[in-house]
């Protein structure tokens, strides 16, 4: 059901985003948890002492200038940070409650749970079928239930109708937006909890950035979405929460609604209203 | 000022035009001395190159000469290299190129495989000699010469196997890692399929280097007069380039024709097997297109 549009509301898109306390917000629990987390790539302390909060079933941007860390940060939840021989971490990074960076974590399972789509479109040289069905097919879903796997999970990116017919051509035959989305459909297909998003819309054009950020609407209804952007419109546009962060550290967090329209740190103000970035 | 910018670009010019010149001078030097080095052998055989000289064996009589065991010989040794050489060579640039922590070991190693493809082949041809012909008792066998040359040739199919995982984008490797596949799920299943083409070229390339070598079967196999075919990999037998050294070193002028027509042979083999090389390489391009 869609919320009634304020007046007062700065955005654009229908809808409205809420202080924390009312509306989607107080239905979701805290998912994420980084306290006191560091990383390091060698000497480079990227990092710094990160305590954050993500909530579950909400959208959640991540802004801030580029070298702030925000990626970084986006990749330190499905550790695919690991595989950069050079980082290293330090402190907390739970996920419902379990210590993620713990020696026994099967991070192939955590990375199950914890989707990831990238900044530029990166398909698999296979065909559309097998692209979506590669996840699944890795962790041992049968192959009588993969047809349906494969049609919910392109259905859940908003791109089964643009595809139906053409499963078997190469995943290289559909425009960049069709691509992300295909890659979003691929994530899907592992049936995560978490999906996270780096900056998934900075190699599309607007149209296809709108269907994905309309997606990443749908896909707050029953998923985490963490979403790394430097375009403060759409952050505004897509989330519940949002964090600033500012060479390394966390500079603020709260509903996006507070942070843009009443910003308590001043680097946070100076970047909203475009003095840097 | 203008007129001393032209002087300028004048010299500049001058110096394209002769950089121009000397390139086109170095390829026509290389072609020509192919074409001459070609024509004389194909003067000089092919009146001799018949079926009859393919299928009958080595003779003192010129006329009833053939090639037949040297012509078997290379066809078991390339097969038994390519059996060895080709999971020793992938495996070990799988595992410097996806496992191996990249460290001062790794480049070590890396650094030293780049010098064993610049070791003389003679070389590999006595270390054979003493590992497989001698210390494991494989006696002159087409399997010890096959093992010598899979020796000579792996540091190569290593280095060109590592460039085709390399120019795997890291962005199909991220994205089948963020998947939750484990690392060799993302090399079997994505980066290998990739990769193959190139892999196989190298390969393919490396083969036909060993193909043409001499050097290492003289010391290997030092049959120069062989009146049999192999019929295992334990047989002793001889190799093309063998066959083609030991006629041109025989008096009589119609032995050198029976050389000629012996390179003609090989070049031929060796056209071949690049033909299938750039036949892969061409079609993969046409695919990523």
């Amino acid at each position: 059901m869609k919320e009634p549009l304020r007046p007062e509301s700065l955005y654009v898109e229908d809808r409205v985003i809420h202080g924390g306390g009312d509306g989607k917000l107080s239905g979701s629990t805290d998912i994420i948890e980084f306290s006191g987390f560091n990383l390091w790539y060698g000497d480079n302390h990227v990092l710094k002492d990160i305590s954050l909060r993500i909530r579950s079933n909400i959208v959640t941007a991540i802004m801030g200038p580029s070298g702030c860390g925000k990626s970084s940060l986006l990749r330190s939840i499905n550790r695919i940070n690991d595989l950069i021989p050079s980082c290293r971490t330090s402190g907390v990074l739970n996920i419902g409650g379990e210590k993620i960076y713990d020696p026994d974590v099967d991070v192939y399972e955590l990375r199950k749970r914890v989707g990831m789509v990238f900044q530029k479109p990166n398909p698999f040289p296979k065909s559309i079928y097998d692209n979506v069905a590669y996840g699944p097919r890795v962790h041992g879903v049968p192959e009588e239930e993969m047809k349906r796997v494969v049609e919910e999970s392109i259905r859940g990116a908003a791109l089964w109708e643009e595809v139906k017919d053409r499963l078997e051509e190469d995943a290289f035959s559909l425009s960049g937006g069709q691509q992300q989305r295909l890659c979003i459909a691929r994530a899907l297909a592992v049936e995560p909890d978490i999906i996270l998003l780096d900056e998934p819309c900075s190699a599309l054009d607007p149209i296809a950035t709108s269907k994905i950020e309309s997606l990443m609407r749908q896909l707050s209804e029953q998923y985490t979405v963490v979403l790394v952007t430097h375009n403060l419109q759409q952050a505004a546009r897509v989330s519940e929460m949002t964090a600033f962060m500012y060479l390394g550290e966390v500079k603020e967090f709260g509903s996006t609604k507070d942070v843009f329209e009443n910003p308590q740190n001043e680097l946070t103000e100076n970047y909203i209203t475009g003095r840097f970035g | 000022m203008l007129k001393t910018g032209a002087r300028k670009s004048g010299g500049r010019a001058l110096m394209g035009r002769l950089v121009y010149v000397l390139a086109l001078l170095s390829v026509a030097i290389s072609l020509l001395s192919l074409v001459v080095i070609l024509g004389d052998a194909l003067a000089d055989g092919l009146p001799y190159l018949t079926w009859r000289f393919v299928t009958s064996f080595p003779s003192r009589f010129p006329t009833r000469a053939g090639i037949l065991p040297a012509l078997i010989g290379s066809v078991w040794l390339v097969l038994l290299t390519a059996l060895f050489s080709f999971p020793l060579g992938v495996g070990a640039a799988i595992y410097l190129e996806e496992y191996a922590p990249k460290n001062r070991v790794t480049e070590f190693i890396q650094v030293n495989i780049a010098n064993l493809a610049g070791v003389p082949s003679i070389v590999y041809g006595l270390l054979g000699l003493g590992l497989f012909v001698d210390a494991l008792a494989l006696g002159r066998s087409v399997l010890a010469g096959a093992l010598t040359m899979t020796l000579l040739i792996l540091p190569v199919i290593i280095m060109a196997s590592r460039e085709a995982l390399r120019s795997v984008p890291k962005l199909y490797r991220e994205g089948a890692f963020a998947l939750g596949a484990t690392r060799w799920e993302v090399t079997r299943q994505i980066v290998l399929p990739e990769a193959l083409p190139g892999i196989l070229t190298g390969t393919i390339i490396s083969l036909s280097r060993a193909i043409g070598e001499a050097a290492p079967m003289i010391a290997i196999a030092a049959l120069v007069y062989v009146t049999f075919v192999p019929l295992s990999p334990l047989d002793r037998f001889t190799v093309l380039p063998i066959q083609i050294y030991n006629w041109v070193n025989l008096p009589r002028a119609e032995f050198r024709n029976l050389a000629a027509a012996g390179i003609i042979l090989l070049l031929a083999v060796l056209v071949a097997m690049n033909s299938v090389a750039i036949a892969i390489r061409y079609r993969h391009q046409r695919k990523a297109v």
